[in-house]
């Protein structure tokens, strides 16, 4: 399931994205500067299991609970997908 | 036709909480966490009393189609997961066979493709079977009297890496005995596929991400297959039934195969765990107490054995 980033709050959207850089670069120890369209396998090395521990630190950090059974990762690829999907498949924890 | 006469699932009546494995199976706070939050476990059937044979001794015990009729059981096939489960010179399999009255039955393992292992050994029977009675009964006659094998699923979690799949499942300990026949009506094998993909080795560890990516889509394309080998389709299945690796996989394999959560039997996972080779066995029980299955309706049968080499199979039947 795909979200349009036009169909979300881009207040909360920025938000994710601000928080899933800063997991990121400690996650897999990434220096560098992290962007929107980066590609979260391909380029920043995230497994399966740390894309879990990425959802799970979102969910601490941001107090929420992510509708994690609608996530499809083949559709959810980049930094920028993930945080739309977020935005738009999450509620207050 | 391959056929499924009768089946027996024993688990233990212990759970155990995850949380309660963290510090014999070192997982961080976090791990614990991710397997409860996104892989649906809660806990894991253990019986640390029991023994392999006993396991599967309590199995076979619920076999109420057993007791005199051991004469037509000619082939004992015992898969599992693990190619070593006892050591030298312990044969649970034998020793199982011996307190059945199964001395006459040829019996041998079934291994080397892990937690697939089960399905493999449902389609060696029918074919064993078969085979050995070619000018036999066609499908549809009496077979009441006919050859017989029994399969036999279940291990112990013995150690660390027979406890855990690490960042994957947790393993539960459970058995499961079931009779096949080759010409029987009762839940009859439609079709079965598998895929064995040897280049998938954790031995060395170099392409464990190809296998993340590849995962399910290659379940996805053996369930299609048996599907279409059946002549039947996704919209014509009663319900699913999944190997227990954990709950994310299989919502993402739901997306994938764009059916809903609810048309997988998944049950078991937060109470049972991964059983090995016994979840297909104690996800078809868990329908059938269920009601979920009535007869004409048909099941898909699918399984993913990771380890040495990776196996993904699916099996489809009519009940």
């Amino acid at each position: 399931m795909t979200t349009d980033a036009a169909s979300v709050d881009s207040d909360f959207r920025q938000r994710v994205v601000d928080v899933m850089r800063a997991i990121l670069a400690n996650l897999l120890e990434y220096s560098d500067p992290i962007t929107e369209d980066m590609h979260l396998m391909h380029e920043l090395g995230l497994s399966s299991t740390l894309g879990l521990e990425l959802l799970l630190q979102l969910e601490d950090r941001l107090e929420i609970l992510i509708d994690v059974e609608k996530m499809n990762q083949d559709k959810v690829s980049t930094v920028g997908d993930f945080a739309t999907f977020i935005a738009g498949h999450s509620r207050p924890a | 036709m391959t056929a499924l006469e009768a089946v027996s699932v024993y688990l233990p009546p212990a759970r155990i909480p995850i949380e309660n494995l963290a510090e014999p199976l070192g997982l961080t706070e976090m791990q614990v966490r991710i397997f409860r939050r996104f892989h649906g476990l809660g806990t894991v059937s253990r019986d640390p009393e029991a023994s392999l044979y006993d396991l599967l001794m309590k199995a076979a015990r619920g076999l109420e189609a057993l007791p005199g009729n051991q004469h037509r059981i000619r082939y004992v096939l015992y898969a599992r997961t693990m190619p070593v489960v006892a050591p030298y010179p312990v044969n649970p399999l034998h020793e199982v066979c011996q307190a059945l009255g199964l001395d006459h039955a040829l019996a041998f393992t079934v291994t080397h493709q892990s937690c697939a292992g089960g399905l493999l050994a449902i389609d060696i029977a029918g074919r064993l079977l078969a085979a050995d009675t070619a000018d036999g009964p066609g499908g549809g006659q009496d077979n009441s009297a006919g050859p017989l094998a029994l399969v036999l699923t279940g291990e112990k979690a013995f150690t660390r890496e027979a406890k855990m799949f690490v960042d994957t499942t947790i393993f539960g300990e459970g058995a499961s005995a079931c009779l096949v026949s080759a010409f029987g009506t009762r839940d009859r094998m439609l079709s079965y596929v598998s895929n064995v993909r040897g280049e998938f080795d954790n031995a060395t560890g170099k392409n464990d991400m190809r296998l993340q990516h590849e995962y399910r889509p290659s379940l996805a394309e053996v369930m299609r297959q048996a599907l279409d080998e059946a002549g039947t389709t996704l919209d014509d299945i009663r319900v699913v039934l999944p190997h227990n690796v954990n709950l994310v996989t299989w919502q993402r394999m739901c997306l994938l195969l764009e059916i809903p959560t609810e048309r997988v039997l998944l049950d078991n996972i937060p109470t049972n765990g991964h059983v090995f080779c016994t979840d297909m066995f104690a996800n078809y029980m868990t329908a059938c107490e269920r009601g979920l299955l009535r007869p004409g309706d048909r099941y898909l049968a699918a399984a993913v054995g990771a380890g040495g080499g990776a196996t993904f199979a699916a099996m489809v039947f009519e009940h």
